[in-house]
């Protein structure tokens, strides 16, 4: 097999180790599995074509991310005329009604018990930004100035936005568990 | 701010493994003999350990995998030319090679000249694209991070460490932590200026995995941000650029605020206001009372 060959093979086995981290930022995206399947593989063709540009020092992960993020910037400019991040405006918005679901639900209070379904349906509530940042940084652990390329925006905005994002969601998981009291209040 | 209140502001970054080994050294002694910091910590770092547990919130599904395999695996390498690409590159070649060999020597220099004159007129065309759409160049990453925090500090996302109008209370209080010397001359007092804009205090940004200074100042009501680091870390480019007393300082409008950067004797600064005067007149704004005319004149237009 020829040098350019087996980069090629090199690059789609490395790319493939990444394929649960990038579905998952797909379905942070998208919110939907069959967008997000299409969106991740449109990230490893678009990834597959340009890999030759990537230089050997950089980091495999992190530049797939940026290449999934302006493919799903790319689809929302088109389906919508531009991306609309109107959550972030409504990020003090009422959650009552997922928060009174989550609270009458048996099946739900059961679930409580369990943290980290908690904590995904939290992090799965929040408005767009502050959940795409939650997950690069807590969940796939990329360092601020990573986050900062993968989004285009300096290292500050980083740092702040991340902060509130933490912010809300600490006040989220507050705000489910003192309505599963007053529920389970109620039935006793 | 005292010890506690500084740990506190550091303590996601450290859980964020953000800090520099000096900054750690020193958050941790903290926490070795603070027990209401150490309380503090330990919630913190619960809360980010319970988010960072919830990992991963998705699987890839098998029929997913199995399908991006198959893709990889018949992709054409993007090394690998196609064969009718390579059959007309050889082509192309040989006839060159054909050409070249032909003792025509005034053809081959014509041919040449051409190209060259193609490659000034093509980049003479873009240029003059470029700067039709934007006059000035880039602004610098410096100068969009000091918008970013000065917007920040409008939202009240930054409050200040230090809150102080004396200069070198401020300039005190960044000793030891940022890798530079902060000066803040009062430059009213010494000019004989008099008081236009007040200084309100300082805090630490993140910049570039290391610290920036960042300075409040207030000219009647109006909030204007300075931003200090290293000429080794930022360096001032992009925007309109004019130069008084050997210094360069580049104007630029980003997001709707002016900003102003330069860089003197190793540092780097980078001023933002919502002032509405363009370029070099904003600078007049805060220093036209100033008796030291040789700068008024420098900055005139």
């Amino acid at each position: 097999m020829s040098d350019a060959g087996n980069r090629h093979t090199t690059f789609s086995q490395a790319a493939l180790l990444h394929l649960d981290a990038l579905y998952g930022f797909a379905m942070t995206l998208t919110r939907d599995q069959t967008e997000a399947e299409d969106l991740v593989q449109e990230t490893y063709l678009r990834a597959v074509r340009a890999f030759g540009r990537l230089l050997p020092d950089s980091n495999l992960k992190g530049w797939m991310f940026a290449i999934m993020r302006n493919a799903w910037l790319n689809q929302l400019r088109h389906t919508r005329n531009g991306p609309r991040f109107v959550e972030l405006d409504a990020e003090d918005g009422d959650h009552s009604e997922w928060l009174g679901h989550l609270a009458n639900d048996p099946h739900v209070l059961y679930l409580r018990k369990l943290e980290h379904e908690e904590i995904r349906a939290a992090i799965d509530n929040l408005p767009h930004l502050y959940r795409e940042i939650i997950v690069l940084r807590d969940i796939e652990g990329f360092s601020y100035q990573q986050i900062a390329g993968i989004l285009g925006c300096p290292a500050g905005t980083v740092m702040s936005r991340l902060g509130r994002a933490r912010e809300k969601l600490r006040r989220l998981l507050a705000d489910w568990h003192s309505a599963a009291s007053t529920a389970r209040t109620k039935v006793v | 701010m005292n010890h506690c209140e500084h740990t506190r502001a550091q303590m996601v970054f450290y859980l964020d493994d953000e800090l520099q080994s000096d900054e750690r050294h020193a958050l941790e002694a903290h926490l070795r003999n603070c027990a209401a910091c150490r309380e503090r910590y330990d919630q913190e770092r619960q809360f980010l350990e319970s988010i960072r547990g919830a990992r991963p919130l998705h699987s890839a599904p098998p029929e997913l995998r199995a399908r991006l395999e198959n893709a990889l695996s018949d992709a054409p390498s993007p090394h690998t030319a196609p064969p009718e690409l390579r059959q007309r590159v050889e082509r192309s070649l040989w006839r060159f090679n054909l050409a070249a060999n032909r003792p025509d020597r005034l053809r081959r220099l014509t041919a040449r000249a051409a190209m060259v004159v193609m490659a000034l007129l093509l980049g003479l065309w873009a240029w003059s694209e470029y700067h039709k759409l934007r006059p000035y160049p880039q602004p610098s990453d410096f100068a969009l991070m000091a918008v970013d925090t000065h917007q920040r500090h409008l939202r009240g996302q930054l409050p200040l460490e230090i809150a102080s109008a004396a200069p070198e209370q401020i300039s005190k209080w960044f000793i030891g932590k940022v890798g530079f010397r902060v000066e803040l001359p009062n430059y009213q007092e010494l000019s004989g200026q008099e008081k236009l804009y007040d200084l309100e205090g300082g805090r630490l940004v993140g910049y570039r995995n290391d610290y920036a200074a960042y300075v409040a100042y207030r000219m009647q009501q109006r909030p204007i941000s300075l931003l200090v680091t290293s000429e080794q870390t930022a360096r001032p480019s992009g925007g309109e650029e004019i130069v008084s007393k050997g210094i360069t300082f580049h104007y630029d409008s980003i997001s709707g605020f002016k900003v102003i950067t330069w860089a003197d004797r190793g540092l780097t600064y980078a001023l933002v206001s919502d002032l509405e005067e363009r370029g070099q007149q904003s600078c007049i704004v805060c220093h036209q009372g100033t008796k030291d005319q040789n700068f008024i004149e420098g900055l005139k237009p």
